[in-house]
């Protein structure tokens, strides 16, 4: 093989859920077996770059300015959902059991894998919250240890005594999260939430 | 339950091998190095999914082979005829329960139980505490799922606390640190009461069994010796609280159930120091009995007995009682270099051992 393409095959390599087979597959696939598509490749991956990013407001992926969840004005403004990563944000979404906003926080705390609260999206969540007075936040983390502890740090240091804090995970896989709950248990998991104390 | 058949390919130095116990026991004759042990090894694996001789996956797959794989098939009293099957990779193992694969591996403890009774046993007498933890941890895990899960809770708390420890300024009173103790303290707990609790069943089986093997020499105790004392989560957090400083500088947490430990007695006094020899080595065969006892009180399923050349380090009057006491119903799988003096018990199949393949010797 060529330096160039295993250079190519080593950036694909570092993708999540790639190993060096799938790798070197999709390697050739985009050069030899289908290289007419990769123009339209290069373009969307550059288009994307330039174009997309956090929400300033949820976390979620945007355009520029708020997300479309975030400028929809006809959401129930009164909820607040916590969720780790953008994928659970969609599943909860496909499920169609909530109607209110998001917060993503792009991960959750592990001293373990070097998480601090500085690694996630709370930079603005105080002010945030000041803005909207949601009446009720929902935790939708994973239900291990890790999304345990974020739920337990987010109440102490962010949330007011007085917002009333409710937890789903109860019926979804333990050690699982969100995103790998079908509609249904997801639907369940929501409508059965808890009161997190 | 009793096992009907076991096959095993690439397993140690097993390329391929299928053996039938039939009947109420086996005993597998042959010199030492010939994979008497594998077999057991095999079995107890597959109850337990991890080696009793230590070692990883790497060291269970025969030399050159890519995996190493088990069948077991298994009267059982709870699933009936029921079929087990193992893999075990250099990157780990997988198993399936009447071809249906077992999602988490967790689920198999207990499910088939085994009693493995080993010549390092005389350890957990006199040997240091991680022994005895990890004896205690099989036994209550298999026994009882919920004690699995918080065993397995309170390590990874553990294991979180102690990176944030090792992080950059650690301090007292911090929001990290208090979201995973406010989970690791109630799985300590959970632990330590479970252990306690495990301990008393144990002891109350232990003490008449003991009795056999040495007729009076006792009463035997296990006495358990938890790290910590504290029985409420108010006094847990006033002990990491009061720990902290010296947390801080060893860069781990030091006290808690990672350091419990549990001390046989033999009226009111340690046994590794007052007991015999002889004596501690029939407390060890008593101390497996009554592991059988509980697992079977717990799982309602009679566990197998894997008896690994430890007869060969009993007197003879204890090899004797060993025969004579096995519980009725177990099927008993044991190795030696030589046949018990008593013949073997009737209705024992003997198999001779050599480089690794299992002939019938007695039809
Ligand atoms: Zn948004």
């Amino acid at each position: 093989m060529t330096p160039a393409f295993e250079a190519l095959v080593q950036q694909l390599k570092r993708l999540p859920g790639l190993g060096y087979r799938s790798a070197e597959r999709l390697a050739l696939h985009l050069l030899v077996e289908r290289p007419g598509r990769l123009p339209e490749l290069i373009d969307a991956l550059q288009v994307a770059a330039s174009t997309i990013i956090r929400c300033p407001e949820c976390g979620n992926l945007s355009e520029g300015g708020p997300c479309s969840l975030c400028a929809d004005e006809a959401r129930d403004a009164s909820r607040l959902c916590f969720v780790e990563h953008v994928p659970d944000l969609l599943a909860i979404e496909r499920s169609g059991a909530y109607r209110g906003f998001y917060h993503v926080l792009h991960g959750k705390l592990s001293p373990i894998n070097q998480v601090g609260p500085e690694h996630l999206n709370l930079a603005g969540l105080d002010a945030r919250l000041e803005r909207m007075q949601p009446a009720e936040i929902i935790l939708a983390l994973p239900n291990d240890i890790e999304g345990e502890a974020t739920c337990h740090y987010l109440k102490e240091t962010h949330f007011d005594a007085l917002i009333s804090v409710t937890r789903i995970g109860f019926g979804l896989p333990s050690g699982g999260g969100v995103l790998y709950a079908d509609a249904v248990t997801l639907k369940s998991a929501l409508e059965g939430r808890r009161a997190y104390h | 339950m009793k096992l009907q058949a076991i096959a095993l390919e690439n397993f140690r130095n097993i390329a391929l091998q299928e053996v039938r116990p039939k009947g109420c026991g086996v005993f597998f004759l042959g010199p030492n190095g010939q994979g008497k042990t594998n077999l057991l090894e095999a079995l107890a694996y597959a109850s337990i999914l991890r080696s009793f001789r230590g070692g990883g996956p790497d060291a269970l797959i025969r030399h050159g082979e890519k995996e190493a794989a088990l069948r077991l098939e298994l009267d059982h009293e709870v699933l009936g005829r029921t079929e087990v099957g193992i893999r075990i990779r250099p990157g780990g193992r997988s198993a399936t329960c009447d071809g249906e694969p077992v999602r988490r591996l967790g689920e198999m403890l207990g499910r088939f139980p085994t009693v493995v009774l080993a010549s390092g046993d005389i350890l957990l007498v006199r040997g240091g505490p991680a022994l005895r933890r990890r004896f205690l941890d099989l036994v209550l895990s298999s026994a009882d799922h919920g004690y699995l899960a918080a065993l397995q809770r309170y390590h990874r708390c553990l294991q979180e606390r102690n990176a944030w420890l090792k992080g950059d300024r650690p301090r007292p009173g911090d929001a990290v640190a208090a979201a995973f103790e406010a989970q690791l303290i109630p799985a300590a707990l959970a632990v330590t009461r479970k252990r306690k609790a495990g301990l008393v069943r144990l002891e109350a089986s232990l003490g008449p069994l003991h009795l056999r093997f040495s007729p009076g020499v006792g009463p035997v105790g296990l006495r358990f010796l938890p790290d910590v004392a504290a029985e409420t989560e108010e006094a847990y957090r006033e002990l990491l609280e009061k720990s902290f400083e010296r947390d801080r500088i060893l860069r781990a947490t030091r006290r808690g159930p990672h350091r419990d430990d549990f001390a046989f007695e033999i009226d009111g006094r340690p046994a590794d120091e007052i007991a015999s020899e002889g004596q501690q080595r029939g407390l060890v065969v008593a101390l497996r009995f009554a592991e059988l006892a509980c697992l079977r009180e717990a799982t309602g399923i009679i566990p197998l007995i894997l008896a690994d050349d430890v007869l060969g380090e009993l007197d003879p009057r204890r090899r004797a009682l060993f025969w004579e006491n096995l519980p009725g119903e177990a099927q008993v799988l044991a190795t030696g270099t030589a046949l018990p003096e008593g013949g073997l018990p009737a209705g024992h199949r003997l198999f001779e051992v050599r480089e690794g393949r299992f002939e019938p010797a007695n039809g």
